[in-house]
């Protein structure tokens, strides 16, 4: 599961849960893998991040050096911050761990690089 | 006293020797000593005290959906969803704008999603109830896919996040397909778009006439084998209801033919679609089979085979947004319909209309 990936999801889906974002993440197997640069789907897909969660994600996998505390203001020029984000997005994968939701406690597993956010019928 | 059909004498009690499928009815509930028990599971309330149907029982279905994997042949029965996912992904193409974020719900194998390419979505997540079906799915040769876990009912994105999300027949096992579009609405951007398929109340209504006809010959009553379906009007009313506006909705009709009734359960079967509604029965009798295929020849069949319909209604809604062309005001029409016998001179005078401030367009 790419940090990408987790930056979209919230556990808002469990009964009463009002404030399911970010999740948490326990990482067991953290792999970083290689992926190409590309400067222009970053620069569309950065908008659509929460920075502040991914930040979070990126300490909870330990993966955090350098990381920009804030969204540069010409991301969209700034070769460092982008490579920087790419790194983080995109070649950090977590194949196993868990998706902790932040009010109840509850994990969601990640087996083999895909999150299960499935809900057993009591909490529905 | 009641008497049922079935009245087990307290006074001789003896061990009770029952078949395997009436074992497996009675540990599911579904038959009691006496007979088929009402499903209590079949409504179940929320807490704003609304009803929300508990038809299927989406845990079979997963099971259902993991089993067709472990086929060897399974691409063979894919056909009628690839034909399908193929139509959904054109009806995206139809749509002139370039989406950030994608979801693909329900997406079994990825029949949609996997047609997409760089310029029209730049990120693809697919969702799916079952694990092993998502694992085999195909995905698309340019744009990034990202695989989720996620149940159609339970969606696990976060608001104002997405700009696209589709769907391809699946829809019809939600329960709660309110809540369901409910969801993906907050999801959704404005101005974001949801497009979709779902089997319409006509779908497989010769299997599901001969299995009636049959059972009620040879039984003297009838369970319900084909799962119930949307209509076309119900789903425009949903869709209004959830918040979508400028809906598009059509039908369209696939006629298969089969060489008999058994071919096309093998084949609903070996695609996922067997029924998985809390009220069905575990088993059908060996003669009530052979009478509904024999009807099903006899009503809808000719000497090569047995005609299957698979009606697919197909959806448009969009998140309501500004931009959007809206109706224009009421009194700001320019030109009547009486003057319809001048229209060559209106139509030359319409380059004039046309400088002025278009009353339709916010300001």
């Amino acid at each position: 599961m790419k940090l990408i990936t987790h930056n979209m999801l919230t556990s808002n889906i469990i009964k009463g849960v009002t404030k399911g974002y970010p999740l948490g993440i326990i990482p067991r197997k953290v792999e970083v893998k290689d992926v190409d640069y590309n400067p222009e789907f970053l620069a569309r897909m950065i908008p659509n991040m929460d920075w502040s969660a991914v930040c979070k994600a990126a300490k909870d996998v330990g993966h955090d050096e350098g990381l920009p505390k804030e969204i540069a203001p010409n991301f969209t020029e700034n070769d460092e911050f982008l490579k920087a984000a790419h790194h983080v997005l995109l070649e950090i994968d977590v194949v196993e761990g868990d998706l902790v939701c932040p009010e109840t406690g509850r994990k969601f597993p990640v087996s083999n690089g895909v999150p299960n956010m499935l809900l057993k019928e009591e909490e529905a | 006293m009641i008497s049922f059909r079935n009245v087990h004498d307290i006074s001789r009690m003896r061990p009770i020797i029952m078949s395997w499928s009436r074992y497996v009815a009675m540990k599911n509930g579904m038959l009691g000593p006496f007979g088929p028990i009402p499903c209590w599971r079949c409504l179940l309330s929320t807490e704003r005290g609304q009803t929300t149907m508990n038809v299927f029982d989406r845990k079979a279905k997963r099971i259902q959906r993991d089993r067709t994997t472990i086929l060897p042949d399974y691409k063979v029965y894919e056909y009628l969803k690839d034909e399908v996912g193929f139509r959904v992904a054109d009806r995206v193409f139809d749509v002139k704008r370039q989406f950030n974020v994608a979801v693909d719900l329900g997406c079994a194998r990825g029949y949609v999603s996997k047609h997409f390419l760089k310029d029209v979505v730049s990120t693809i997540y697919q969702c799916e109830l079952s694990e092993k079906m998502l694992r085999q799915s195909e995905v698309s040769p340019e744009v990034p896919t990202f695989r989720i876990i996620a149940d159609e009912e339970f969606f696990p994105f976060k608001d104002n996040s997405l700009d696209l999300v589709v769907s391809s027949l699946s829809l019809h096992w939600v329960n709660d397909l309110p809540g369901c579009f409910r969801q993906i609405h907050n999801a959704l951007k404005n101005d974001g778009v949801f497009i979709g398929c779902l089997f319409g109340g006509d779908t497989l209504y010769e299997l599901r006439v001969s299995l009636q006809l049959a059972e009620t010959e040879r039984e003297g009553g009838f369970a319900p084998h084909i799962s119930p379906f949307t209509d076309v009007r119900d789903l425009g009313n949903l869709l209004s209801r959830a918040g979508y506006t400028m809906l598009t909705i059509d039908v369209d009709e696939i006629i298969m033919k089969y060489p008999s009734m058994f071919e096309l359960m093998h084949d609903l079967k070996g695609m996922g679609e067997n029924n998985c509604s809390w009220s069905r029965k575990p088993m059908l009798h060996r003669n009530t089979i052979a009478a509904a295929a024999a009807i099903y020849k006899d009503m809808y069949g000719d000497e090569e085979g047995v005609l299957a319909t698979y009606q697919i209604i197909f959806f448009i809604g969009w998140k309501p947004d500004p931009s959007q062309p809206r109706s224009a005001a009421r009194g700001s029409g320019q030109v009547s319909l009486k003057d319809i016998d001048k229209l060559n001179e209106l139509v030359k005078d319409l380059g004039k209309l046309s400088d002025n401030k278009d009353p339709g367009k916010k300001n």
